[in-house]
């Protein structure tokens, strides 16, 4: 087999990826998602088994141009089908439509379904044919073109609260280099106050998981407030692609006073997005009551989140090496609550005991009694488990 | 694992010693009595344990009982007599179970402690003495469409059996555990690649026309996610069926207590396997619905209920390495995992106070069979590893010891390019799975690379087992896989790289610590993406799809017109329909005891037992979105 060329990009191409609805045949998705990043998509991955309205709201939400899902488990033309049909009726009817099913999906099916609008069914003949490169090409050449938009009507719809709006919005903060000012001029934000929650943390202390946990509380405890949540992941400096992973840990967003909007960093050589602080506006011009900003994984000496939220949550686990390590971390200084997540591994105990003299250490605070610190030990990974709301509730 | 190797070494210590005293004794007979050499005997003979010298002395008594015409044994009480020979039309016997013809005691020992006859520790033959007369590992395979479809087609299928083996496939609506729906993503797959069952009603019309506690009835059912609901759900269904006996032998409704008494008795001697198997979910399969915590909760409040109850015939699990190998996983991979899988099930119901004795012979296991060597010696070395374990690890009595397990052959060895060569490769993979006395086997039909399986295609799949079971002369021979040098070789070799893979797992905690870091999952997809690599490199032979490739391959308008199995829409709407009958006729009680299942579960009572009443009168989505409120849903991994 001949090394295909890779299609390059010109704009910022963003995909949805996900296997059918009660579908758990993932490996093919998974290998095509991989190819589309490394190809410098930004992939906005939601795992098996989703419903048409999940994958349809999640592109809509990302702004993304297409949508890539495998379905092996039959029942495919009802699917995709009603797929198109729910983006046509929600008007995001320019977001392409990709799909595979490998021999399941017959030949005179997949007419049926590029018929009804359905832009390509790949069939095991065209992975013969054109290879998986080959494939993702043909998406990534498709896709390559910025997502509609329309400032003033936009920024109007946005401060109604359509999503679909906000979305479009936060894409041409991300895309062009909008000054602050031009974009205040469209949006009135009527409240300053609405809180801005940062969560930040080392990769894999479970952020994802502890924030899905949180929403899920806010939803269940807090009636008819409305939740933005905007997720940053880091761009991949060789390909320029990104696995913006945190929708598919996330069971509480599906949910219609949730908006969620994952980043990418792009060329912000940090932690977050350059265009974090203009999309905190949009989410907050779109009146919502409560705004979460989950960082990328971070180092020791990583702490800006602290200087863009009124508020930042720091997530850590028992594995942060020796006592001394806790000196070094910036966070630990700056944070206004302290989560030692994963909290059933060997040794958390003796870690929280560990961070909370350091808080003391850091913030000077040798008298007070540690009880008194907003240090808590969570585990995210079980329901049960209390993680305390009560912060959460004096918004 | 430790436990393994130390018997391992102990075998072959023990052995050497043997072997010792063999050549004393040799050189006793030839020079005489010398001082010397009556120490050295002396010596050896002290070192050799007690039972082994047993087993060397009765060695050839053993020997001699299966080179007679018949053998009586006890299983469970139940007295069995089987012919030892069989007689081939040259008039030749072959006889049913061979013997080595070692004579050095060192081999002899070596060879009772590794492979043994079938039936006898570490049972690397097989767990039973010989294989079931009168009852063919066969299972019939259906699945489709409505429950009344799927109950026509197990009726036509096992009409000539006297057993009633029954294997069922749910769709995928009901392996989410969702109820079905006009909504176009749920309603497409109502019904399809399985049968759609989401009330107690669809499950009675299901298995209606068999006696469920018929003692040759067996039915397995395909489920994880939801399966303690789809148990309770048929468990009811063997209880109503005992109820109406009752009603019609006595004209009148049991008494609370005789109701009470018609219950124990059913689920006391209904026979069959739930897969119930949450560990591969999360590693390979990924029908998980509910968080991992919740779900290995319910197992065992599952398995705690059958020790409560005597539920004595049914397998509460059927720990499945055929999802983690169907995924891309190989052999070894496949069995080390699913291995240790069944060990993570053993250490979690000890730690909840279980009795080993008790719950150890509801585990049964679920291999794939394709066709790399490693899977000529699976069911020899996951027995022999499984007895080690449970006798020398956790004190366990004979019958926990012996590891029982259902081979299907593999679905990923089908090609969708000229399946008729596909008949070809499941016959090889079902005949080392007969030489290797699975307990329950179920062969592929040639189309399932691209479609349900049709009644033409799944008739000749039956073929396939019948052909080798009936005609199949080797097969008269019970265990035509001892004695091979290559065998023994491929055992030792998968042996001790399952063996290997259990540390690596150790290493990261356990099965649910390497779950975490996502380490199956990880090495599932790195071993499919090189098999996928070598397929498409040519690098691996497939005939018909690399190499011999079909010069005239069939036109996109065959392909189309090919037969394939879809539900019918008003198949679907009967089934949405009868749904919102039994959620109308339940409405005034649903809520009820849906709330207190809930309690149940939040005040960890157990669950499963709450749900032999939910089942009455609520549906399966409505079972399960109840539970997510207190037991959480499965948060998805990368």
């Amino acid at each position: 087999m001949q090394q295909q060329e890779v299609y390059k990009v010109k704009h910022p191409v963003r995909f949805v990826t996900a296997s059918s609805l009660f579908d758990g045949h993932d490996a093919s998705i998974n290998i095509m998602r991989r190819i589309l990043q490394a190809s410098g998509a930004e992939i906005i991955h939601l795992g098996h088994n989703r419903s048409v309205e999940e994958v349809v709201n999640a592109a809509i939400q990302e702004d993304v141009q297409g949508i890539a899902i495998s379905s092996y488990q039959g029942g495919h033309v009802e699917y995709f089908k009603y797929m198109v049909d729910l983006l046509n009726e929600k008007g995001a009817g320019h977001i392409r439509v990709y799909g595979g099913g490998g021999g399941v999906i017959l030949p005179r099916e997949i007419k049926e379904l590029h018929d009804h609008g359905v832009a390509r069914i790949f069939s095991p003949e065209d992975g013969r044919q054109h290879g998986l490169q080959g494939m993702i090409n043909q998406m990534l050449e498709e896709c390559d073109h910025p997502t509609p938009l329309e400032l003033e009507s936009d920024a109007a719809k946005a401060q109604q609260g359509d999503y679909q709006a906000i979305a479009r919005l936060i894409s041409h903060v991300e895309n062009e280099d909008v000054t602050s000012d031009k974009l205040q001029d469209l949006l009135k934000i009527t409240r300053e106050d609405v809180p801005v929650l940062g969560i930040t943390g080392t990769g894999g202390a479970g952020k994802s998981s502890l924030t899905d946990e949180l929403v899920r509380r806010f939803i269940n405890e807090v009636p008819d407030k409305k939740l933005a949540i905007l997720s940053v992941d880091p761009t991949k400096k060789k390909t320029g692609g990104a696995l913006l992973g945190d929708r598919i840990r996330m069971n509480a967003i599906f949910n219609e006073r949730v908006y969620m909007r994952s980043l990418a960093t792009r060329s912000s050589k940090t932690e977050l997005s350059q265009a974090i602080l203009d999309a905190i506006r949009v989410v907050k011009a779109a009146d919502f009551d409560f705004i979460i900003v989950e960082t990328s994984g971070i180092g020791q000496g990583d702490a800006e989140i602290t200087e863009i939220t009124d508020l930042s949550m720091y997530v850590m686990t028992a594995e942060f090496g020796a006592p001394t390590q806790l000196e070094k971390i910036d966070m630990i200084d700056f944070a206004d609550f302290i989560v030692i997540n994963k909290f059933e591994q060997k040794g958390s105990e003796d870690a929280f005991n560990q961070v909370r003299k350091q808080y003391s250490r850091s913030r000077m605070l040798f008298h007070e009694d540690h009880d008194t610190f907003p240090v808590f030990g969570t585990i995210a990974s079980q329901f049960t488990t209390q993680v305390r709301t009560h912060y959460l509730l004096q918004f | 694992m430790q436990t393994v190797h130390g018997y391992k070494e102990d075998a072959k210590k023990q052995s050497d010693i043997a072997r010792k005293l063999y050549q004393l004794k040799g050189t006793e007979e030839e020079i005489g009595q010398v001082e010397e050499l009556i120490q050295l005997i002396e010596k050896y003979e002290k070192e050799l344990e007690a039972d082994n010298k047993e087993k060397l002395d009765k060695f050839d008594e053993l020997k001699e009982t299966y080179t007679k015409d018949q053998l009586s044994y006890k299983v469970r009480d139940k007295e069995f007599t089987v012919d030892l020979n069989t007689e081939s039309l040259s008039g030749i016997k072959v006889p049913k179970v061979a013997l080595p013809k070692y004579r050095d005691w060192g081999d002899r020992l070596y060879w009772m402690l590794m492979e043994n006859v079938p039936g006898a520790f570490p049972f690397t033959a097989g767990v039973f003495p010989f294989k079931r007369k009168g009852e063919d590992p066969t299972r019939q395979f259906a699945g489709e469409g409505t429950p009344e479809r799927t109950n026509r087609r197990f009726h036509y299928l096992s009409k000539n059996e006297p057993a009633k083996r029954l294997s069922t496939a749910f769709d995928s609506v009901t392996l989410y555990g969702e109820d079905p729906d006009e909504r176009p993503d749920i309603y497409g797959k109502v019904g399809e690649s399985g049968v759609s069952i989401c009330t107690l009603d669809d499950m009675k019309k299901l298995y209606d026309g068999f006696d469920l506690v018929d003692p040759m009835t067996s039915v397995s059912m395909t489920i994880n996610g939801p399966a303690p609901i789809i148990l309770a759900m048929y468990f009811n269904t063997a209880i109503d069926q005992q109820l109406k006996k009752f009603k019609d032998e006595n004209g009148r409704e049991p008494s609370q207590e005789e109701y009470e008494q018609i219950k124990v008795e059913t689920i006391s001697v209904v026979r069959g396997t739930v897969q119930a198997d949450i560990l591969k979910e999360d590693q390979g399969q990924n029908t998980c619905i509910f968080s991992t915590e919740f779900a290995l909760r319910m197992m065992g409040d599952i398995q705690e209920y059958f020790i409560n109850n005597e539920v004595r015939n049914y397998y509460s699990v059927s720990i499945s390495g055929y999802h983690i190998a169907e995924a891309g996983a190989n052999p070894i991979s496949q069995l080390a995992f699913t291995l240790a899988n069944g060990f993570t099930y053993v250490e979690y119901y000890l730690s909840r106070g279980m009795d080993i004795n008790k719950f150890a012979p509801n585990l049964s296991f679920f291999f794939s069979n394709g066709l790399d060597p490693e899977y000529t010696v699976i069911g020899r070395v996951a027995r022999r590893i499984w007895s080690v374990a449970m006798r020398d690890k956790y004190g366990a009595n004979e019958r926990s010891q012996k590891l029982k397990y259902h081979i299907q052959t593999s679905g990923r060895s089908l090609h969708a390019q000229e399946v008729d060569f596909n008949d070809i490769r499941t016959t090889l993979q079902a005949l080392i799975a007969i030489q290797d006395n699975t307990n329950s086997l179920h062969t592929n039909a040639y189309d399932e690379a691209i479609t349900t399986p049709t009644e033409e295609s799944v008739r000749r799949a039956m073929a396939i087992q019948m052909i080798i079971n009936k005609e199949f002369g080797l097969t008269k021979n019970e265990n035509s896989l001892q004695g091979s040098f290559i065998l023994e070789e491929l055992t030792d070799l998968v042996e001790e790289a399952v063996l290997q893979e259990f540390e690596r797992i150790n290493d990261r905690g356990g099965v649910l610590g390497a779950m975490e870091r996502q380490y199956q999952r990880g090495k599932i997809q790195e071993e499919s993406l090189y098999y996928e690599g070598k397929k498409h490199s040519g690098d691996l032979p497939i005939v018909g799809v690399n190499t011999y490739v079909n010069p005239n391959p069939p036109s996109e308008d065959e392909i189309n017109s090919m037969e394939v199995a879809r539900a019918s829409k008003e198949e679907k709407q009967q089934q949405i329909k009868n749904l919102h009958d039994f959620q109308d006729r339940n409405a005034d009680k649903s809520e009820e005891a849906l709330n207190r299942l809930k309690e149940v579960a939040a005040s960890n009572g157990n669950v499963f037992e709450e749900l032999m009443e939910t089942v009455k009168v609520a549906s399966l989505g409505q079972i399960t979105n109840a539970l997510y409120e207190v037991g959480g849903q499965y948060r998805r991994n990368m």
